[in-house]
């Protein structure tokens, strides 16, 4: 899976390409505008990062070349302007989906795999995970190919777990990915102990191994060899 | 008050004075021009009588002709007196029974036929207090008018001179520093208002220009401090996944998200507090609260339930308001998040709409907060457990109602927290 990164802020570039490579993503770089362009043209990707505020343009530019040129490579725009207006331009202009600057990796991990999910049209509606099955289309999960009743903030956490799994996920990004990012979150964190309680009470029942593991003093991770 | 009234009072004002003042001091002098004529006809006539009466023969000739005058009076008097005159007022016995007249009378002593006569000779100055009168009723008519037309005429010329200011000060007055970017000015034939305008104009570009600064500041601002946090937030989240760590580092780390997560939204914050301020919402539409506070409960829902806090209800009417709808929901937001955060055990949060009205209530500490203080930057709650609250909330709230003009209150009672917006 092939994946470019448009971003001028070197530090961050290279923390997002840290953070995809163990994902097993094959990652391409741009740092302006031009490069982006040359890349564009040249390959075919699954993903696009787009930074808007570039040195050399805009990057809602390219996004509205990719259209014109007919392309079909999933964009995520990632800003630092939260504005109703910017992320409307961008949506409209083609982009799949608009993140605000500063996220957490494993959220802009998670958008990654939902963009290419929806992109493709063959394979991969599920994830296995040893005896954990999960139909992104049905949005169910099976264990041991039996279903598992999970509510909705229950099935997005453990979506959340597993598309990044192996990861230390923070309380802060758990917590703010069950808010729909909308809200102002509070700075406790009993909104994920209870999903997490139960989601982990669901899973043990139904006879899932223990994946989900706490972290003293930063979150969870899902551990799993698969 | 009023430029053309401004103008116009000072004339009126002197009109009126220069009036009440001539007024006097023509009756006056009018007066003393009557009596000096009538004076002068009496002292001919005492002159004349003096140097003809040696025609009249006898005695009852002179009584005769005394009598036939009425306007003359004759004494025999035994010493000779100075001639004089003076003013009297006598009842003629006429028409006016019950009022008397004022005469002008000369008195002096003639000598007939070796005995001593006072002569008195009298007129009437009836005649002449009519003339007066007269006079002075033109004079008041002929002045009335005379100011009347003027201040007429210079209202007239006023108001067509200062039309273009008025047109200026219209234009500013619907003037909005975010929607239009140029003033549109009418040429004067005035020397002093196309001065004015130019120099209105003038600050207004500059204005625009420092607006303009301003939001390219905010925007760079935004930018500027968000990719150092992004790029803070990104490290640790790396620095997360390195092994081994110890409990004590993965304490460490957890902090200092926690701090960076906090540093982020009071960025956030401060930026759409900056925003609101700059007045970089300015579009309007039909909001309807009803569904904007659903949709913001439902947000809230998750943390409400974590915390086991209920969220009651109550829509009494429909409200709509013409406002950014963005504004309302943060708004709403607000006053929502602060009640659960702010809750006590009692966990109880009551949102009401009555007309024009929203109402937020919760349960929480039992005493009243300050409202001078609350709605200020950065004053947080007493409470030592709400450690996350970055004091913003509030600002923003009054912020966004101040720019539509709402009203928001503070009260405490029944135990009770309560915020009301009155749209």
């Amino acid at each position: 899976m092939k994946i470019l990164v448009v971003e001028d802020e070197k530090d961050l570039l290279e923390s997002i390409v840290t953070y995809l490579k163990t994902e097993n993503y094959v990652c391409d770089t741009a740092a302006d505008y031009k490069t982006a362009r040359q890349k564009v043209e040249s390959f075919d990707y699954d993903c696009i990062l787009l930074d808007v505020t570039l040195p050399d343009g805009n990057g809602l530019r390219l996004l509205e070349e990719l259209k014109v040129e007919k392309k079909t490579d999933g964009v995520i725009i990632i800003s630092a302007r939260n504005s109703v207006d910017d992320r409307i331009r961008g949506l409209n202009t083609g982009a799949d989906d608009y993140l605000v600057k500063p996220f957490h990796l494993s959220e802009l991990n998670a958008r990654i795999a939902a963009v290419i999910r929806r992109r493709r049209f063959e394979g991969n509606k599920v994830i296995v995970l040893n005896e954990l099955t999960i139909d992104l289309d049905a949005r169910t999960i099976l264990i041991h190919n039996k279903n598992v009743d999970l509510t909705r903030k229950e099935y997005d956490l453990l979506l959340y777990l597993a598309y990044n799994k192996n990861r230390v996920l923070s309380k802060n990004a758990i917590a703010e990915h069950l808010s729909d990012n909308e809200v102002e979150i509070f700075d406790n964190f009993d909104v994920i102990y209870t999903h997490m309680k139960n989601l982990k009470r669901k899973l043990h029942g139904a006879g899932c191994k223990d994946y989900i593991k706490s972290i003293y003093g930063m979150g969870y991770k899902l551990e799993i060899e698969v | 008050m009023k430029l053309l009234n401004k103008t116009i009072r000072p004339f009126l004002v002197y009109s009126l004075t220069v009036l009440l003042i001539t007024i006097p001091i023509l009756y006056f002098v009018v007066q003393s021009v009557l009596l000096e004529a009538v004076d002068k006809s009496l002292r001919i006539q005492l002159r004349e009588i003096r140097s003809n009466v040696d025609a009249i023969n006898s005695e009852q000739e002179l009584a005769a002709w005394s009598k036939l005058d009425k306007d003359i009076v004759l004494e025999p008097i035994d010493h000779p007196s100075k001639d004089s005159i003076y003013t009297a007022y006598r009842f003629t016995g006429e028409h006016h029974k019950t009022e008397s007249e004022p005469y002008r009378e000369i008195s002096g002593s003639i000598k007939f036929a070796g005995k001593l006569y006072n002569l008195l000779i009298c007129s009437s100055l009836v005649e002449s207090d009519d003339l007066l009168g007269s006079i002075l009723t033109v004079q008041v008519i002929f002045v009335l008018l005379l100011m009347g037309g003027l201040l007429w005429i210079n209202r007239k010329i006023s108001q067509k001179a200062w039309k273009p200011f008025y047109n200026a000060l219209n234009n500013m007055q619907q003037y909005e520093l975010n929607k239009n970017t140029n003033l549109p000015f009418q040429e004067s034939d005035t020397d002093e208002f196309n001065e004015l305008n130019q120099s209105v104009r003038h600050l207004h570009n500059r204005n625009y220009q420092i607006y303009i600064q301003q939001k390219e500041f905010t925007e760079n601002a935004s930018h500027e401090m968000q990719t150092p946090l992004a790029i803070f937030q990104s490290k640790l989240e790396l620095l997360m996944q390195t092994s081994p760590l110890s409990e004590s580092q993965a304490t460490i780390i957890g902090d200092l998200e926690n701090a960076n997560q906090r540093l982020i939204r009071l960025n956030k914050s401060l930026l759409l507090l900056s925003k609101i301020e700059n007045n970089q919402y300015p579009e309007t539409e039909s909001v309807d609260v009803n569904s904007s506070i659903k949709k913001i409960i439902a947000q809230y829902q998750l943390h409400a339930e974590a915390r086991g806090i209920r969220i009651q209800t109550s829509f009494r009417t429909n409200l709509n308001i013409r406002a950014n709808t963005t504004l309302v929901e943060i708004l709403v937001s607000n006053l929502i998040s602060n009640a659960i955060r702010h809750n006590n055990e009692e966990k109880q949060v009551f949102i009401n709409i009555e007309e024009g009205q929203l109402i937020v209530k919760n349960t929480g500490t039992h005493s009243a907060l300050s409202e001078e203080k609350m709605f200020h930057r950065f004053q947080k709650g007493t409470n030592s457990d709400n450690g996350d609250s970055i004091g913003l909330g509030l600002a923003i709230a009054k912020k966004i109602c101040e720019m539509y003009s709402f009203k928001i209150e503070y009260k405490f009672s029944d135990d009770c927290h309560e915020f009301t917006v009155t749209f």
